[in-house]
């Protein structure tokens, strides 16, 4: 009986030999897996220069000899530990950016305590922000600062940006940052008005569960989890495989709850009314249109983002109102985009190439 | 060398692949429906209900056994963690006070690189 085309008899044994020490290695790996932790993440040295609440600001010790005159502020999303930014040595946006000479600060998020509900939009934008600006300018001496936004921190930074739009920001890279939340199709159905009791759900629960929002996360792509289960066990044996695994499925799963008051505002301003979008937004009574920003503006997008889809993103750069506006869309999805491989030779050296010229 | 088409590893991989993307997109159209979000938000919202009044009843029976809830061990755990913070916050007051040797390497107090830095050249590479 003759092979069939294309399969070669003799690598069988080989093939074989290889299978059955995956096999062997599966095992092993596994009971390894179960028994040790996961890589330490976020370890890249820094200092706390303020704590008030849920609101974290760090400073990275800088690890050039010459830094660039303008610091970064980076600003993480509200569901989101800022780790992901700074996973582990080699495979650190922070790192990077330390070592290519900037001076970085970060404003990540606690989870908000119960008393904490209260919390509304005004108090990130119009308050934990801008605080935190100040603290980095007192800190490094410098008036300017560039501000990064990573997806909801991006909304957030766009506020900010609109209503203080006479500065201190200088430049604003956005990362996967949502205009048009009609574009966000099942967020959108999911929060359809006519179901969705946002009121008695805030009323009811205070501050918006972790597990709600990793559900509504996890149903964006509901045979992932399983499949992701499947690919870990068929790569146990590979251990730079379960390391990433690790690291981004610790992430993921490290969900932050949202402030009540504050999920109101999102649900019904952005949700609802869509009002970013719609040039209608105001926070804390200020009006809050993007087309008022006028400093040079990066927003990197990912081609395959099932979180923010493109056509959710795209209306960012036509918006606002810089002459200096640039959008690159990178290969990727939502997370990949900002770490890991693929974030390493795109969009790393892309927005060191485009800060840089921005940052003296 | 073996056909990657014939290769058993790469054609579960595929496979595993492809079933991902078609029960994601079918799951996907499925929710995309109103009647959907109708059933999702009223299930959705008993259960929110139902784990609140399930939380309170718990509460209360740690109270009778003298247990604290996790609730309050989660307070707990933020107030060491404010406090810490307010250490930090004292440490880098005195160290900015006195900007003496204490200071860890690199840390608060520790002179900074000067603020000089140009970009390479366009095309340099870096």
């Amino acid at each position: 009986m003759n092979a069939p085309a294309g399969l070669d008899l003799a690598s069988i044994p080989e093939r074989i030999q290889s299978e059955v020490q995956r096999a062997i290695q599966r095992s092993i790996k596994g009971v390894e897996y179960f028994a040790s932790s996961g890589p330490s993440l976020g370890s890249t040295p820094k200092d706390i220069l303020a704590v008030r609440g849920t609101m974290n600001l760090y400073h990275y010790r800088p690890i050039a000899d010459e830094i660039y005159r303008v610091p970064i502020l980076i600003v993480m999303a509200t569901t989101n530990r800022g780790y992901i930014l700074d996973m582990v040595p080699g495979q650190s946006f922070i790192e990077f950016l330390l070592k290519r000479g900037y001076d970085v600060y970060m404003l990540d998020w606690t989870a908000p305590k119960p008393e904490e509900k209260s919390l509304r939009m005004e108090d990130y934008v119009l308050d934990f922000i801008p605080d935190c600006v100040r603290r980095v300018q007192q800190d490094c001496g410098e008036t300017d600062v560039t501000v990064i936004g990573y997806c909801f921190g991006g909304v957030l930074s766009l506020l900010y940006g609109s209503i203080f739009n006479d500065g201190p920001m200088k430049n604003l890279i956005c990362f996967t940052t949502p205009v048009d939340f009609r574009e966000m199709k099942l967020f959108s159905n999911f929060s359809d008005r006519r179901y969705f009791d946002v009121d008695r759900l805030v009323d009811s629960v205070g501050n918006m569960p972790p597990e709600m929002i990793l559900s509504s996360f996890d149903m964006l792509r509901p045979a992932s989890r399983v499949t992701g289960q499947i690919q870990l066990w068929d790569n146990i044996w590979n251990d730079e495989f379960v390391k990433s695994y690790r690291m981004f499925d610790r992430w993921a799963n490290d969900i932050l709850p949202l402030a009540g008051e504050y999920f109101r505002t999102i649900t019904k301003d952005l949700m609802w009314d869509n009002k970013l979008y719609n040039d209608t937004m105001t926070v804390g009574g200020r009006a809050a249109n993007i087309a008022d920003i006028k400093v040079p503006i990066l927003h990197a997008v990912a081609e395959h983002d099932h979180i923010v889809p493109y056509d959710a993103a795209k209306h960012l750069i036509t918006k606002v109102g810089s002459t200096d506006k640039e959008e690159v869309m990178l290969k990727g999805g939502h997370v990949s985009l900002v770490a890991g491989p693929n974030a390493i030779k795109r969009l790393w050296p892309k927005l060191d190439n485009w800060l840089g010229k921005r940052s003296t | 060398m073996a056909d990657k088409g014939n290769d058993p590893a790469v054609i579960w991989q595929t496979m595993i692949g492809e079933m991902e993307k078609g029960f994601n997109s079918f799951a996907n159209q499925a929710m995309a429906s109103p009647e959907f979000s109708k059933v999702m938000n009223q299930v959705g919202g008993v259960t929110a209900g139902a784990q609140k009044q399930l939380g309170e009843m718990m509460e209360k029976y740690l109270v009778s056994m003298n247990l604290p809830s996790r609730a309050q061990l989660v307070g707990m755990a933020e107030r060491i963690q404010a406090i810490e913070g307010q250490l930090n916050e004292i440490k880098a007051l005195l160290h900015q006070v006195h900007h003496n040797s204490l200071a860890p390497e690199g840390g608060y107090g520790a002179p900074r690189p000067p603020r000089t830095k140009r970009p390479p050249p366009e095309g340099e590479k870096k």
